[in-house]
Protein backbone atom coordinates (compact mmCIF):
# COMPACT_ATOMS: atom_id res chain seq x y z
CA UNK A 1 0.00 0.00 0.00
CA UNK A 2 1.03 2.96 -0.54
CA UNK A 3 2.06 5.42 2.16
CA UNK A 4 -0.46 8.55 1.50
CA UNK A 5 -0.30 12.10 2.36
CA UNK A 6 -2.30 13.08 5.28
CA UNK A 7 -1.96 16.26 7.43
CA UNK A 8 -4.04 15.84 11.11
CA UNK A 9 -7.15 14.79 9.00
CA UNK A 10 -6.47 11.15 7.14
CA UNK A 11 -8.66 10.14 4.09
CA UNK A 12 -10.81 7.78 6.60
CA UNK A 13 -11.93 10.80 8.54
CA UNK A 14 -13.62 12.68 5.41
CA UNK A 15 -15.72 9.39 4.84
CA UNK A 16 -17.68 10.55 8.35
CA UNK A 17 -20.59 13.07 7.54
CA UNK A 18 -19.76 15.20 10.32
CA UNK A 19 -16.06 15.91 9.57
CA UNK A 20 -17.04 16.31 6.18
CA UNK A 21 -19.50 19.04 7.10
CA UNK A 22 -16.92 20.63 9.47
CA UNK A 23 -14.40 20.14 6.59
CA UNK A 24 -16.49 22.16 4.20
CA UNK A 25 -17.35 24.49 6.52
CA UNK A 26 -13.69 25.11 7.13
CA UNK A 27 -13.44 25.28 3.65
CA UNK A 28 -15.67 28.07 3.02
CA UNK A 29 -14.23 30.02 6.00
CA UNK A 30 -10.91 30.10 4.38
CA UNK A 31 -12.35 31.45 1.25
CA UNK A 32 -14.06 33.94 2.65
CA UNK A 33 -11.19 35.20 4.03
CA UNK A 34 -9.11 35.17 1.41
CA UNK A 35 -11.82 36.96 -0.46
CA UNK A 36 -11.69 39.92 2.39
CA UNK A 37 -7.93 40.14 1.71
CA UNK A 38 -8.23 40.78 -2.08
CA UNK A 39 -11.40 42.30 -2.14
CA UNK A 40 -9.74 45.95 -0.66
CA UNK A 41 -7.09 45.70 -3.37
CA UNK A 42 -10.07 45.33 -5.95
CA UNK A 43 -11.94 48.25 -4.38
CA UNK A 44 -9.43 50.39 -4.48
CA UNK A 45 -8.74 49.89 -7.95
CA UNK A 46 -12.56 49.84 -9.32
CA UNK A 47 -13.29 53.23 -7.07
CA UNK A 48 -10.35 54.36 -8.82
CA UNK A 49 -12.13 54.89 -12.18
CA UNK A 50 -15.40 55.80 -10.57
CA UNK A 51 -16.74 59.49 -10.94
CA UNK A 52 -16.82 61.23 -7.24
CA UNK A 53 -20.66 61.09 -7.11
CA UNK A 54 -20.65 57.41 -8.03
CA UNK A 55 -18.07 56.59 -5.11
CA UNK A 56 -20.04 58.57 -2.67
CA UNK A 57 -23.61 57.12 -3.62
CA UNK A 58 -25.16 54.32 -1.18
CA UNK A 59 -25.30 51.17 -1.50
CA UNK A 60 -21.67 51.69 -3.02
CA UNK A 61 -21.25 49.88 -5.80
CA UNK A 62 -18.09 47.45 -6.50
CA UNK A 63 -17.64 47.88 -10.37
CA UNK A 64 -17.58 51.20 -12.35
CA UNK A 65 -21.35 51.65 -13.84
CA UNK A 66 -21.08 54.69 -15.06
CA UNK A 67 -17.39 53.89 -17.28
CA UNK A 68 -13.74 53.80 -17.10
CA UNK A 69 -12.29 57.44 -16.16
CA UNK A 70 -9.06 57.32 -16.59
CA UNK A 71 -8.49 60.97 -16.43
CA UNK A 72 -8.59 60.14 -12.59
CA UNK A 73 -5.70 58.53 -12.71
CA UNK A 74 -3.84 61.77 -14.41
CA UNK A 75 -5.26 63.90 -12.08
CA UNK A 76 -4.03 61.86 -8.60
CA UNK A 77 -0.63 61.61 -9.87
CA UNK A 78 -0.82 65.78 -10.43
CA UNK A 79 -2.07 65.77 -7.05
CA UNK A 80 1.28 65.01 -5.04
CA UNK A 81 4.72 64.17 -5.99
CA UNK A 82 4.87 60.24 -5.50
CA UNK A 83 8.27 60.25 -7.24
CA UNK A 84 10.04 62.45 -4.82
CA UNK A 85 8.63 60.75 -1.60
CA UNK A 86 9.31 57.62 -3.33
CA UNK A 87 12.74 58.31 -4.07
CA UNK A 88 13.06 59.54 -0.50
CA UNK A 89 11.22 56.10 1.24
CA UNK A 90 13.92 54.11 -1.08
CA UNK A 91 16.78 56.77 0.17
CA UNK A 92 15.98 55.67 3.58
CA UNK A 93 16.02 51.72 2.79
CA UNK A 94 18.85 51.44 0.80
CA UNK A 95 21.47 53.79 3.95
CA UNK A 96 18.95 51.71 6.50
CA UNK A 97 20.73 48.66 4.53
CA UNK A 98 24.30 49.30 4.33
CA UNK A 99 24.54 50.78 8.10
CA UNK A 100 22.42 47.61 8.93
CA UNK A 101 24.80 45.06 7.29
CA UNK A 102 27.79 47.18 7.80
CA UNK A 103 27.68 47.80 11.60
CA UNK A 104 25.66 44.99 12.87
CA UNK A 105 27.22 42.53 10.81
CA UNK A 106 30.68 43.36 12.04
CA UNK A 107 29.57 43.40 15.48
CA UNK A 108 27.67 40.47 15.12
CA UNK A 109 30.70 38.50 13.46
CA UNK A 110 33.20 39.86 16.20
CA UNK A 111 30.57 38.55 18.73
CA UNK A 112 30.49 34.98 17.16
CA UNK A 113 33.61 34.12 15.22
CA UNK A 114 36.31 36.15 16.73
CA UNK A 115 36.41 34.95 20.58
CA UNK A 116 36.64 38.86 22.05
CA UNK A 117 37.30 38.38 26.31
CA UNK A 118 34.33 39.95 27.69
CA UNK A 119 32.04 38.66 24.73
CA UNK A 120 28.72 37.92 26.95
CA UNK A 121 28.88 41.61 28.80
CA UNK A 122 29.18 42.96 25.41
CA UNK A 123 26.05 41.31 24.14
CA UNK A 124 24.13 42.29 27.51
CA UNK A 125 25.14 45.95 26.35
CA UNK A 126 23.26 45.48 23.04
CA UNK A 127 20.53 42.58 23.96
CA UNK A 128 19.07 44.67 27.52
CA UNK A 129 17.61 47.04 24.84
CA UNK A 130 15.18 44.48 23.84
CA UNK A 131 13.39 44.36 26.38
CA UNK A 132 12.76 48.48 26.52
CA UNK A 133 9.53 49.08 25.50
CA UNK A 134 10.87 51.79 22.54
CA UNK A 135 7.56 53.58 23.63
CA UNK A 136 8.81 54.48 26.74
CA UNK A 137 11.82 56.86 25.28
CA UNK A 138 10.17 57.62 22.22
CA UNK A 139 9.91 61.47 22.97
CA UNK A 140 13.54 61.53 24.25
CA UNK A 141 14.54 59.79 21.74
CA UNK A 142 13.10 62.50 19.36
CA UNK A 143 15.03 65.69 21.42
CA UNK A 144 18.05 63.19 21.23
CA UNK A 145 18.04 63.62 17.90
CA UNK A 146 17.05 67.60 17.92
CA UNK A 147 20.60 67.71 20.73
CA UNK A 148 22.73 65.76 17.82
CA UNK A 149 21.37 68.51 15.15
CA UNK A 150 20.36 65.50 12.82
CA UNK A 151 16.47 66.31 12.33
CA UNK A 152 15.45 67.08 9.28
CA UNK A 153 18.42 64.63 7.63
CA UNK A 154 18.13 61.08 6.30
CA UNK A 155 21.29 60.55 8.78
CA UNK A 156 18.22 60.47 12.15
CA UNK A 157 17.37 57.38 9.98
CA UNK A 158 20.43 56.15 9.24
CA UNK A 159 22.58 56.40 12.26
CA UNK A 160 19.77 54.67 14.06
CA UNK A 161 19.04 51.78 12.06
CA UNK A 162 22.29 50.31 13.54
CA UNK A 163 20.70 50.52 16.87
CA UNK A 164 18.49 47.36 16.07
CA UNK A 165 19.65 44.36 18.98
CA UNK A 166 16.83 41.96 16.94
CA UNK A 167 18.38 42.30 13.98
CA UNK A 168 22.23 42.07 15.50
CA UNK A 169 20.54 38.83 17.28
CA UNK A 170 19.22 37.79 13.37
CA UNK A 171 22.83 38.06 11.95
CA UNK A 172 24.63 36.13 14.85
CA UNK A 173 22.09 33.32 15.27
CA UNK A 174 23.27 33.27 11.56
CA UNK A 175 27.19 33.17 11.71
CA UNK A 176 26.82 31.07 14.88
CA UNK A 177 26.10 28.54 12.11
CA UNK A 178 28.91 29.36 9.67
CA UNK A 179 32.25 26.81 10.26
CA UNK A 180 34.68 28.23 12.32
CA UNK A 181 37.37 25.72 10.38
CA UNK A 182 36.49 27.83 6.97
CA UNK A 183 37.68 30.91 8.83
CA UNK A 184 40.61 29.60 10.21
CA UNK A 185 41.78 28.05 6.97
CA UNK A 186 41.27 31.57 5.38
CA UNK A 187 43.34 33.15 8.21
CA UNK A 188 45.84 30.69 7.59
CA UNK A 189 46.28 31.71 3.97
CA UNK A 190 46.91 35.35 5.00
CA UNK A 191 43.34 36.56 4.93
CA UNK A 192 42.70 39.60 7.29
CA UNK A 193 39.47 39.83 9.37
CA UNK A 194 38.09 42.45 7.45
CA UNK A 195 39.01 40.11 4.20
CA UNK A 196 36.88 36.94 6.37
CA UNK A 197 33.96 39.26 7.19
CA UNK A 198 33.88 40.89 3.50
CA UNK A 199 35.02 38.02 1.47
CA UNK A 200 33.15 34.89 2.98
CA UNK A 201 30.87 35.61 6.17
CA UNK A 202 28.65 38.28 4.00
CA UNK A 203 28.39 36.12 0.87
CA UNK A 204 27.47 33.65 2.68
CA UNK A 205 25.02 35.00 4.43
CA UNK A 206 23.10 36.26 1.92
CA UNK A 207 20.03 34.33 2.53
CA UNK A 208 19.96 36.55 5.85
CA UNK A 209 20.80 39.78 4.42
CA UNK A 210 17.66 39.01 2.13
CA UNK A 211 15.58 38.65 5.22
CA UNK A 212 17.01 41.15 6.81
CA UNK A 213 16.02 43.72 3.36
CA UNK A 214 12.50 42.16 3.72
CA UNK A 215 12.29 43.97 7.72
CA UNK A 216 14.06 47.02 6.98
CA UNK A 217 11.85 47.71 3.59
CA UNK A 218 9.01 47.05 5.75
CA UNK A 219 9.93 49.42 8.48
CA UNK A 220 10.79 51.97 5.99
CA UNK A 221 8.12 51.25 3.61
CA UNK A 222 5.27 51.87 6.73
CA UNK A 223 6.90 53.52 9.18
CA UNK A 224 4.59 57.00 7.78
CA UNK A 225 4.53 58.38 12.28
CA UNK A 226 7.93 58.73 13.00
CA UNK A 227 9.64 60.09 9.87
CA UNK A 228 6.07 62.81 10.53
CA UNK A 229 8.10 63.72 14.12
CA UNK A 230 11.80 64.07 12.36
CA UNK A 231 11.23 65.46 8.96
CA UNK A 232 9.67 69.09 8.68
CA UNK A 233 10.47 69.29 4.89
CA UNK A 234 7.90 68.33 1.85
CA UNK A 235 10.58 67.34 0.10
CA UNK A 236 11.85 64.53 2.41
CA UNK A 237 8.78 63.10 3.63
CA UNK A 238 8.92 59.10 2.90
CA UNK A 239 5.62 57.92 0.97
CA UNK A 240 3.86 56.79 3.64
CA UNK A 241 3.79 60.55 6.05
CA UNK A 242 3.35 62.19 2.82
CA UNK A 243 -0.15 59.97 1.82
CA UNK A 244 -0.51 60.26 5.66
CA UNK A 245 -0.56 63.88 5.59
CA UNK A 246 -2.06 64.68 1.92
CA UNK A 247 -3.78 62.02 1.21
CA UNK A 248 -5.72 60.67 4.37
CA UNK A 249 -6.09 63.51 6.34
CA UNK A 250 -6.52 66.21 3.31
CA UNK A 251 -10.11 67.03 3.52
CA UNK A 252 -11.96 68.62 0.54
CA UNK A 253 -10.16 65.73 -1.97
CA UNK A 254 -12.68 64.24 -3.88
CA UNK A 255 -13.03 60.29 -3.31
CA UNK A 256 -12.09 59.03 -5.93
CA UNK A 257 -8.71 60.53 -6.58
CA UNK A 258 -7.90 59.41 -2.67
CA UNK A 259 -8.74 55.89 -3.87
CA UNK A 260 -6.69 56.76 -7.28
CA UNK A 261 -3.90 57.77 -5.38
CA UNK A 262 -4.09 54.95 -2.68
CA UNK A 263 -4.53 52.58 -5.75
CA UNK A 264 -1.46 53.95 -7.15
CA UNK A 265 0.75 53.61 -4.26
CA UNK A 266 -0.43 49.99 -3.07
CA UNK A 267 0.23 48.45 -6.60
CA UNK A 268 3.79 48.74 -7.32
CA UNK A 269 4.51 46.42 -3.55
CA UNK A 270 2.17 43.86 -4.63
CA UNK A 271 3.45 43.47 -8.21
CA UNK A 272 6.78 42.90 -6.63
CA UNK A 273 5.72 40.74 -3.77
CA UNK A 274 3.49 38.45 -6.04
CA UNK A 275 6.62 38.05 -8.46
CA UNK A 276 9.22 37.33 -5.78
CA UNK A 277 6.84 35.62 -3.16
CA UNK A 278 9.01 32.54 -3.35
CA UNK A 279 11.84 34.02 -2.29
CA UNK A 280 9.88 36.56 0.37
CA UNK A 281 8.06 33.86 1.90
CA UNK A 282 11.43 31.80 2.26
CA UNK A 283 12.92 34.93 3.76
CA UNK A 284 9.88 35.40 6.07
CA UNK A 285 10.17 31.75 7.55
CA UNK A 286 14.36 31.98 8.35
CA UNK A 287 13.59 34.98 9.82
CA UNK A 288 10.85 33.25 12.16
CA UNK A 289 12.86 30.50 12.73
CA UNK A 290 15.94 32.28 13.78
CA UNK A 291 14.51 35.28 15.63
CA UNK B 1 33.75 18.96 40.97
CA UNK B 2 33.47 22.86 41.62
CA UNK B 3 36.39 22.50 44.25
CA UNK B 4 38.77 21.38 41.21
CA UNK B 5 37.14 23.45 39.03
CA UNK B 6 37.49 26.77 40.90
CA UNK B 7 41.64 27.24 41.13
CA UNK B 8 41.80 26.31 37.76
CA UNK B 9 39.48 28.97 36.67
CA UNK B 10 41.32 31.46 38.57
CA UNK B 11 44.51 30.63 37.40
CA UNK B 12 43.74 30.92 33.58
CA UNK B 13 41.95 34.40 34.96
CA UNK B 14 45.22 35.53 36.92
CA UNK B 15 47.26 34.39 33.08
CA UNK B 16 45.05 36.43 31.22
CA UNK B 17 45.52 39.34 33.73
CA UNK B 18 49.33 39.45 33.73
CA UNK B 19 49.43 39.30 30.24
CA UNK B 20 47.81 42.81 30.97
CA UNK B 21 45.13 45.06 29.02
CA UNK B 22 47.27 45.94 26.12
CA UNK B 23 48.24 42.63 25.16
CA UNK B 24 44.86 41.51 25.02
CA UNK B 25 43.89 44.86 23.10
CA UNK B 26 46.52 43.80 20.84
CA UNK B 27 45.06 40.43 20.33
CA UNK B 28 41.68 41.70 19.54
CA UNK B 29 41.89 44.14 18.19
CA UNK B 30 39.98 44.14 15.09
CA UNK B 31 37.25 41.95 17.60
CA UNK B 32 37.07 45.15 19.29
CA UNK B 33 37.25 47.44 15.93
CA UNK B 34 34.70 45.76 14.65
CA UNK B 35 32.45 46.04 17.56
CA UNK B 36 33.34 49.93 17.91
CA UNK B 37 30.52 51.45 15.37
CA UNK B 38 27.36 48.75 17.22
CA UNK B 39 28.82 50.39 20.70
CA UNK B 40 28.53 53.31 19.55
CA UNK B 41 25.94 53.58 17.68
CA UNK B 42 24.03 51.50 20.36
CA UNK B 43 25.42 54.37 23.20
CA UNK B 44 24.06 57.17 20.88
CA UNK B 45 20.87 56.12 19.69
CA UNK B 46 19.59 53.69 22.21
CA UNK B 47 21.15 54.14 25.42
CA UNK B 48 21.21 58.06 25.51
CA UNK B 49 17.90 58.68 24.95
CA UNK B 50 16.37 56.06 27.26
CA UNK B 51 19.03 57.98 30.02
CA UNK B 52 18.20 61.40 29.08
CA UNK B 53 14.50 60.70 29.33
CA UNK B 54 14.79 60.31 33.14
CA UNK B 55 16.42 63.85 33.28
CA UNK B 56 13.68 65.38 30.53
CA UNK B 57 11.50 64.02 33.08
CA UNK B 58 12.36 66.85 35.44
CA UNK B 59 12.94 69.82 32.78
CA UNK B 60 10.31 71.75 31.16
CA UNK B 61 11.44 71.33 27.35
CA UNK B 62 10.97 74.55 26.00
CA UNK B 63 13.45 75.01 22.44
CA UNK B 64 13.02 78.49 22.04
CA UNK B 65 14.15 79.44 25.68
CA UNK B 66 16.15 76.68 26.47
CA UNK B 67 15.04 73.96 29.21
CA UNK B 68 14.48 74.71 32.92
CA UNK B 69 14.67 72.56 35.70
CA UNK B 70 11.35 72.05 37.29
CA UNK B 71 11.07 69.27 39.53
CA UNK B 72 8.48 66.84 40.02
CA UNK B 73 6.13 69.49 38.58
CA UNK B 74 6.00 66.71 35.69
CA UNK B 75 4.77 64.08 37.27
CA UNK B 76 2.25 66.02 39.48
CA UNK B 77 0.85 67.49 36.11
CA UNK B 78 0.60 63.38 35.08
CA UNK B 79 -0.79 62.65 37.98
CA UNK B 80 -3.48 65.25 38.32
CA UNK B 81 -4.52 65.16 34.39
CA UNK B 82 -8.15 63.22 34.57
CA UNK B 83 -6.96 62.29 30.61
CA UNK B 84 -4.43 59.60 32.27
CA UNK B 85 -6.72 57.89 33.97
CA UNK B 86 -9.04 57.40 31.11
CA UNK B 87 -5.94 56.35 28.98
CA UNK B 88 -4.80 53.56 31.07
CA UNK B 89 -8.17 52.32 30.58
CA UNK B 90 -8.50 52.38 27.36
CA UNK B 91 -5.16 50.86 26.98
CA UNK B 92 -5.95 48.35 29.26
CA UNK B 93 -9.53 47.60 27.53
CA UNK B 94 -7.42 48.08 23.74
CA UNK B 95 -4.91 44.86 25.22
CA UNK B 96 -7.83 42.69 26.02
CA UNK B 97 -10.23 43.16 22.76
CA UNK B 98 -7.02 42.53 21.01
CA UNK B 99 -6.54 38.86 22.84
CA UNK B 100 -10.28 38.31 22.74
CA UNK B 101 -10.83 39.02 18.91
CA UNK B 102 -7.14 38.76 17.36
CA UNK B 103 -4.96 36.38 19.07
CA UNK B 104 -6.82 32.92 18.39
CA UNK B 105 -7.51 34.15 14.54
CA UNK B 106 -4.00 33.04 13.24
CA UNK B 107 -3.35 29.85 15.15
CA UNK B 108 -7.51 28.90 13.70
CA UNK B 109 -6.32 29.83 10.46
CA UNK B 110 -3.15 28.55 10.36
CA UNK B 111 -4.80 24.52 11.80
CA UNK B 112 -7.25 25.55 8.68
CA UNK B 113 -4.81 25.91 6.22
CA UNK B 114 -2.55 23.54 6.94
CA UNK B 115 -5.37 20.79 6.07
CA UNK B 116 -6.18 22.27 2.67
CA UNK B 117 -4.32 20.14 -0.06
CA UNK B 118 -4.69 22.10 -2.82
CA UNK B 119 -3.93 26.34 -3.19
CA UNK B 120 -2.45 26.11 0.31
CA UNK B 121 0.21 29.00 -1.77
CA UNK B 122 -2.42 30.69 -2.82
CA UNK B 123 -4.07 31.24 0.68
CA UNK B 124 -0.90 31.95 2.27
CA UNK B 125 -0.09 34.60 0.06
CA UNK B 126 -3.97 36.24 0.30
CA UNK B 127 -3.33 36.31 4.21
CA UNK B 128 -0.15 38.00 4.25
CA UNK B 129 -1.15 40.82 1.13
CA UNK B 130 -2.30 43.38 3.21
CA UNK B 131 1.19 42.98 5.13
CA UNK B 132 2.72 44.50 1.84
CA UNK B 133 0.73 47.57 1.29
CA UNK B 134 1.63 50.33 3.54
CA UNK B 135 -0.54 50.71 6.85
CA UNK B 136 -1.45 54.17 5.81
CA UNK B 137 -3.23 53.09 2.57
CA UNK B 138 -4.91 50.25 4.85
CA UNK B 139 -6.11 52.85 6.93
CA UNK B 140 -7.52 55.40 3.70
CA UNK B 141 -9.25 52.39 2.67
CA UNK B 142 -10.93 51.33 5.98
CA UNK B 143 -11.99 55.04 7.13
CA UNK B 144 -13.74 54.23 3.74
CA UNK B 145 -15.24 50.47 4.56
CA UNK B 146 -15.98 52.33 8.32
CA UNK B 147 -18.08 55.13 7.11
CA UNK B 148 -21.53 55.32 8.03
CA UNK B 149 -22.05 54.87 4.22
CA UNK B 150 -19.63 52.86 3.23
CA UNK B 151 -20.17 49.06 2.18
CA UNK B 152 -19.69 47.64 5.32
CA UNK B 153 -23.13 49.40 6.40
CA UNK B 154 -24.39 48.76 2.92
CA UNK B 155 -24.20 45.08 3.96
CA UNK B 156 -25.82 45.72 7.35
CA UNK B 157 -29.03 47.78 5.94
CA UNK B 158 -29.42 44.68 2.92
CA UNK B 159 -29.26 41.92 5.16
CA UNK B 160 -30.50 42.91 8.45
CA UNK B 161 -32.10 46.17 7.33
CA UNK B 162 -32.44 49.10 10.32
CA UNK B 163 -30.00 51.80 11.12
CA UNK B 164 -26.55 50.34 10.28
CA UNK B 165 -23.65 51.26 12.65
CA UNK B 166 -21.53 53.90 12.72
CA UNK B 167 -18.54 52.05 13.24
CA UNK B 168 -15.95 55.50 14.03
CA UNK B 169 -17.73 57.76 15.40
CA UNK B 170 -20.11 55.79 18.25
CA UNK B 171 -17.74 55.22 21.71
CA UNK B 172 -18.99 51.78 22.07
CA UNK B 173 -17.63 50.67 18.54
CA UNK B 174 -14.64 52.66 17.96
CA UNK B 175 -11.90 50.40 19.86
CA UNK B 176 -13.82 47.88 18.70
CA UNK B 177 -13.42 48.29 15.14
CA UNK B 178 -9.83 49.62 15.41
CA UNK B 179 -9.08 46.10 16.48
CA UNK B 180 -10.77 44.12 14.20
CA UNK B 181 -9.28 46.07 11.32
CA UNK B 182 -5.67 45.38 13.15
CA UNK B 183 -6.35 41.73 13.34
CA UNK B 184 -7.49 41.74 9.33
CA UNK B 185 -4.06 43.78 8.79
CA UNK B 186 -1.66 41.82 11.27
CA UNK B 187 -2.72 38.08 11.45
CA UNK B 188 -1.30 36.55 8.16
CA UNK B 189 2.17 37.32 9.35
CA UNK B 190 1.75 35.38 12.44
CA UNK B 191 -0.32 33.00 10.88
CA UNK B 192 2.46 32.12 8.37
CA UNK B 193 5.00 31.51 11.63
CA UNK B 194 2.20 29.00 13.32
CA UNK B 195 1.88 27.25 9.85
CA UNK B 196 5.48 26.50 9.44
CA UNK B 197 5.49 24.82 13.00
CA UNK B 198 2.20 23.08 12.48
CA UNK B 199 3.75 21.80 9.13
CA UNK B 200 6.65 20.58 10.68
CA UNK B 201 4.99 18.76 13.03
CA UNK B 202 5.54 14.59 12.22
CA UNK B 203 3.14 13.09 10.42
CA UNK B 204 2.74 10.01 12.08
CA UNK B 205 2.03 10.80 15.00
CA UNK B 206 -1.23 11.79 13.61
CA UNK B 207 -1.82 8.62 12.51
CA UNK B 208 -0.87 6.75 15.79
CA UNK B 209 -2.87 9.01 17.28
CA UNK B 210 -5.53 8.20 14.85
CA UNK B 211 -5.17 4.13 15.48
CA UNK B 212 -5.54 5.12 19.03
CA UNK B 213 -8.49 5.75 18.28
CA UNK B 214 -8.49 9.49 19.04
CA UNK B 215 -10.89 11.71 17.06
CA UNK B 216 -9.83 14.99 14.71
CA UNK B 217 -10.57 17.57 17.71
CA UNK B 218 -8.54 15.29 20.21
CA UNK B 219 -5.30 14.95 17.82
CA UNK B 220 -5.62 19.15 17.40
CA UNK B 221 -6.14 19.36 21.41
CA UNK B 222 -3.43 16.82 22.37
CA UNK B 223 -0.71 16.47 19.57
CA UNK B 224 -0.92 20.41 17.62
CA UNK B 225 -1.48 22.36 20.05
CA UNK B 226 1.17 21.47 22.62
CA UNK B 227 3.58 21.03 19.53
CA UNK B 228 2.96 24.88 18.97
CA UNK B 229 2.83 25.88 22.65
CA UNK B 230 6.18 27.58 23.16
CA UNK B 231 5.64 29.63 19.92
CA UNK B 232 1.73 30.50 21.27
CA UNK B 233 3.36 32.00 24.58
CA UNK B 234 5.66 33.70 22.35
CA UNK B 235 3.51 35.40 20.18
CA UNK B 236 1.39 35.95 23.82
CA UNK B 237 3.99 37.89 25.26
CA UNK B 238 4.96 39.77 21.83
CA UNK B 239 1.39 40.50 21.46
CA UNK B 240 1.07 41.97 24.74
CA UNK B 241 4.22 44.09 25.00
CA UNK B 242 3.17 45.59 21.23
CA UNK B 243 -0.42 46.59 22.50
CA UNK B 244 0.62 47.87 25.29
CA UNK B 245 2.57 50.26 23.72
CA UNK B 246 -0.40 50.59 20.22
CA UNK B 247 -1.50 54.26 19.25
CA UNK B 248 -0.48 54.71 15.50
CA UNK B 249 -3.80 53.25 14.39
CA UNK B 250 -5.58 55.38 16.88
CA UNK B 251 -3.59 58.66 16.00
CA UNK B 252 -4.48 57.44 12.70
CA UNK B 253 -8.01 56.82 11.99
CA UNK B 254 -9.44 58.44 15.05
CA UNK B 255 -7.29 60.95 16.67
CA UNK B 256 -8.01 59.52 20.13
CA UNK B 257 -11.86 60.19 19.30
CA UNK B 258 -14.72 59.94 19.56
CA UNK B 259 -15.11 61.55 22.94
CA UNK B 260 -11.41 60.04 24.06
CA UNK B 261 -12.69 56.70 23.27
CA UNK B 262 -9.39 55.26 21.72
CA UNK B 263 -7.10 57.42 23.42
CA UNK B 264 -4.29 55.20 24.57
CA UNK B 265 -1.51 55.59 27.21
CA UNK B 266 1.16 55.77 24.12
CA UNK B 267 -1.50 58.20 22.31
CA UNK B 268 -1.51 60.66 25.24
CA UNK B 269 2.54 60.48 25.41
CA UNK B 270 2.52 61.43 21.52
CA UNK B 271 -0.06 64.31 22.29
CA UNK B 272 1.67 65.72 25.17
CA UNK B 273 4.77 65.66 22.77
CA UNK B 274 2.81 66.90 19.84
CA UNK B 275 -0.19 69.43 20.25
CA UNK B 276 0.61 70.17 23.79
CA UNK B 277 4.06 70.32 23.14
CA UNK B 278 4.94 69.67 26.87
CA UNK B 279 8.10 67.40 26.06
CA UNK B 280 9.00 67.12 29.62
CA UNK B 281 5.78 65.99 30.56
CA UNK B 282 5.44 62.99 27.45
CA UNK B 283 8.89 62.12 29.00
CA UNK B 284 7.80 61.83 32.42
CA UNK B 285 5.14 59.82 31.49
CA UNK B 286 7.63 57.41 29.74
CA UNK B 287 9.17 57.18 32.68
CA UNK B 288 6.48 55.92 34.71
CA UNK B 289 5.51 53.13 31.80
CA UNK B 290 8.69 51.92 32.31
CA UNK B 291 8.73 51.67 35.63
CA UNK B 292 5.29 50.13 35.41
CA UNK B 293 6.43 47.73 33.22
CA UNK B 294 9.38 46.90 34.77
CA UNK B 295 7.52 46.28 38.15
CA UNK B 296 5.41 43.69 35.87
CA UNK B 297 8.33 42.22 34.32
CA UNK B 298 9.57 41.48 38.29
CA UNK B 299 6.59 40.32 39.80
CA UNK B 300 5.96 37.88 36.74
CA UNK B 301 9.30 36.61 36.89
CA UNK B 302 9.36 35.80 41.35
CA UNK B 303 5.94 34.31 40.28
CA UNK B 304 7.64 32.01 37.65
CA UNK B 305 10.30 31.21 39.89
CA UNK B 306 8.09 30.46 42.39
CA UNK B 307 5.51 28.17 40.29
CA UNK B 308 9.13 26.30 39.60
CA UNK B 309 9.92 25.73 43.39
Amino acid sequence: MKLEERGILSRYDLRKPFNRTVYVIMLLVVIVMACSMIYPVLVAMFNAFKTNTEVNSFPPTFLPNEGWHWSNLKQAWNYIDLPIFLRNTMFIFIGNMVVTVGVLGLAAFSLSKLQVPKAKHISMFFLITLFIPPTTYLIPNFLNLKDLGLINTFAAFWLPAGASAFNLLLLKNFFDGLHQEMFEAARIDGASELRCFAGLALPLSIPIIATLAIFVFSTAWNDWFWPSLVMHNDSKYPLSTAIYKYVISARGLGLNIRFAILFMVMLPPIVVFLVFQRFIMRGLNLGGVKG
Amino acid sequence: MDRTAAPQRQQGEIGERRAGIGQILKKHLWGYLFLLPALLIFAMFLWLPIIKGFFYSFYHVDFVKGNSFVGFDNYKTVFHDSDVGISIRNTLYYMGLALVMGFWVPIVFAISISEVRRFQGILRIAAYLPNVIPVVVLYGLWRWFYDPVGPINAAITKTVGGEGVSFMTDTSWSMISLVFMETWQQFGAAMLLYLAAILSVPRDWYEAAEIDGAGVWMRIRHITLPSIKNLILLMLLLQLIGTSQGFQSQLAMLDGGPNNATLTYALLIVKYATTRLELGVASAMGVLMFIVLSVLAIIQFRLQHKGDN
